[in-house]
């Protein structure tokens, strides 16, 4: 666990970014926000690279900027790693070593060499020159160096935005299982809300260079729903025990309530046992969502249809937007939110605290790869 | 080739080979702070360190020559230190040379680092690795055809010089009478057989050299290239 502490401003481009927050970092912090909004600035301000922050930064009571008494330690001496979104790997080392590398510049290095190699599954890569390697191979080589480098906090800046989806399915898992393994705190940054909602618990948003939200990822997903000009395609955020992996059809089963379970096509989890990291025998968790244009609402119980997720709820909110209406009908503790039209909410006169039936097709239960 | 030929042989290399040592050590720090500078006086900076490319060698050297004599502080101070006059000594053409040659060094190793770019430097400083750390593990060894460029022509560049040793050496045997003033002694005793033995020296070896220097950079994979390749991954 990291304490960080931002209160500074820099001066960009088209805009200034400003900052004032005290973060707990547990786990894995995302940030989130469209390309130009500053947060890949802000990783760079954290670590060093950005000069000319007016402010404070500060990491576990060791100041890092304070420009009121012209203190800046400089980046190599701050114990913050930084994973680029391009690997910018030493071209004229060897894999290997590129790791050793920064091996010789931790100052008590405690890690071993072997167990990063086989936990980034670079083994059997360790003589090559990493110009033959592929982007995927080269990304793991950077979070393998970045992590030998046993920061006190490690930066990830878009880490899989460069990469195909079958790296980013080798490469995520194994974010999250040194993530888990070495406890180090971490702040994710990306443009992809599907893969922050994969990987870390809590989430800041930022916009136009300030932080627009912070919280519980789902919380902060939901309430971007509301937002009158929205960042992301309305939704909602899932984190649900899988009961079975396969029904025998092709269909994996989570458990909504008690009562109610949310079919999810196999191809859709493939990935959920190193994503939960649960030891063998616990209930493993799911994450996952639905656009609220994939959800629909009826007033009776649609047993004779194809699409095999039906649900009830009790709608607690009703938002017009423009011709459409943004429902939110609420499960047991879960609530959903749902897109129809404003001609479908005058015909059916949906009203709060109604009971109704939502419905939607397997393949809409979505995970960041499928 | 006779004696004072060799002699100043032997004079033309210790010359050039001090002056490759010299610009090697000033001229890097100069390219790199013309390479990361943004501020618009660099392009007067790199005018002057461009200059000797354009000026007549002779004008160089005439101020030199002043600069150098004992009536002007540069010339005094160098006296109050060593005891002797800085005008037509081995010291003055060397340092004449170092101003001559500058650009030679300083432009090649200027494009580099330009070419290198921040990246690779960043990520070796979230690394732990410090400036001087950084430069020669991650900055030379990936820059390292340039500096062979900048050495190569540096060097060269140094031996073929001659109107600026001409106004702040002279001539003295042993101490300042590099071979293309042997030469121009030669031509203007009418001695062409030991004119053409020097002149072809030089024209042969500079060759060489120079195909060298090309025959290093022409398969593009040095160091840079392939930095290039990982970066645009």
């Amino acid at each position: 666990m990291s304490q960080l502490d931002l209160a500074f401003t820099l001066h960009y481009a088209n805009f200034d970014f400003t900052i004032n927050e005290k973060l707990t970092v547990q786990g894995i912090v995302g940030i989130y926000g469209h390309s130009g909004s500053g947060k890949s600035t802000l990783l760079r301000a954290i670590a060093g690279l950005e000069k000319t922050v007016s402010g404070k930064i500060s990491l576990d009571d060791k100041i890092l900027v304070n420009s009121h008494h012209n203190t800046f330690i400089k980046p190599e001496n701050r114990q913050v790693g930084l994973v680029f979104q391009h690997a910018r790997l030493f071209p004229h080392l060897t894999v290997l070593d590129n790791l050793t590398f920064a091996v010789k510049r931790c100052k008590t290095p405690q890690l071993k060499l072997k167990d990063i190699l086989k936990w980034t599954q670079l083994e059997n890569l360790a003589e090559q020159e990493v110009t033959k390697l592929s982007g995927g191979q080269q990304q793991r080589v950077a979070l393998a160096r970045a992590i030998l480098a046993e920061p006190k906090l490690l930066l990830l800046d878009e880490p899989l935005s460069a990469l195909d989806r079958a790296a980013k399915n080798t490469l995520l898992p194994i974010i999250l299982k040194l993530q888990k393994q070495l406890n180090i705190p971490m702040l994710y940054v990306s443009h992809s809300l599907d893969e922050l909602q994969q990987v870390c618990d809590k989430i800041i948003v930022i916009e136009q260079g300030r932080v627009l939200k912070l919280g519980d990822i789902h919380q902060v997903i939901h309430q971007l729903n509301d937002a009158h000009s929205p960042l992301i395609p309305q939704q909602t955020s899932l984190a649900l025990p899988i009961k079975s992996h396969d029904n025998g059809h092709g269909l994996a089963e989570l458990i909504l309530d008690d009562q109610q379970v949310l079919f999810i096509p196999c191809e859709n989890l493939p990935y959920a046992n190193e994503y939960t990291q649960q030891p063998v025998g616990q209930v493993q968790i799911l994450r996952c969502f639905i656009l609220a244009n994939e959800l629909s609402i009826c007033l009776t119980e649609p047993k004779n249809s194809s699409i095999v997720n039906h649900f009830t709820g009790i709608i607690t909110q009703l938002e017009l937007q423009k011709n459409k209406v943004l429902v939110t009908v609420t499960c047991g503790e879960q609530p959903f939110f749902v897109n129809i039209s404003a001609f479908s909410q005058q015909k059916l006169a949906l009203q709060l605290q109604q009971l109704v039936y939502l419905q939607c097709k397997a393949s809409a239960v979505r995970t960041f790869i499928h | 080739m006779l004696n004072a030929d060799l002699q100043a042989l032997i004079t033309t290399l210790e010359m050039a080979a001090l002056t490759t040592v010299i610009l090697l050590i000033i001229g890097t720090p100069i390219a790199w702070y013309l390479a990361k500078m943004t501020s618009r006086f660099k392009v007067i900076l790199e005018a002057v360190v461009a200059l000797p490319l354009v000026l007549p060698p002779t004008v160089l050297g005439f101020y030199l020559l002043i600069a150098f004599s004992p009536e002007y502080l540069p010339g005094q101070l160098w006296q109050q230190a060593t005891g002797q006059q800085l005008a037509f000594s081995f010291s003055a053409i060397v340092i004449g040379s170092v101003l001559y040659s500058l650009p030679f060094v300083v432009q090649p190793l200027q494009k580099a680092f330009e070419q290198l770019g921040d990246h690779i430097i960043e990520a070796s400083a979230v690394l732990g690795a410090g400036p001087i750390d950084r430069f020669f593990s991650v900055v030379f060894p990936l820059t390292k055809a340039s500096f062979i460029t900048a050495a190569s022509l540096g060097f060269a560049h140094t031996v073929g010089e001659f109107g600026i040793i001409l106004m702040i050496g002279g001539n003295i045997p042993g101490e300042t009478r590099v071979l293309s003033i042997a030469l121009f002694d030669h031509v203007e005793a009418f001695d062409y057989q030991r004119a053409h033995i020097i002149a072809i020296s030089l024209l042969i070896s500079s060759l060489v050299l120079l195909a060298s220097i090309y025959l290093l950079n022409l398969p593009k994979k040095t160091s840079l290239s392939t930095a290039k390749k990982v970066r645009s991954h």
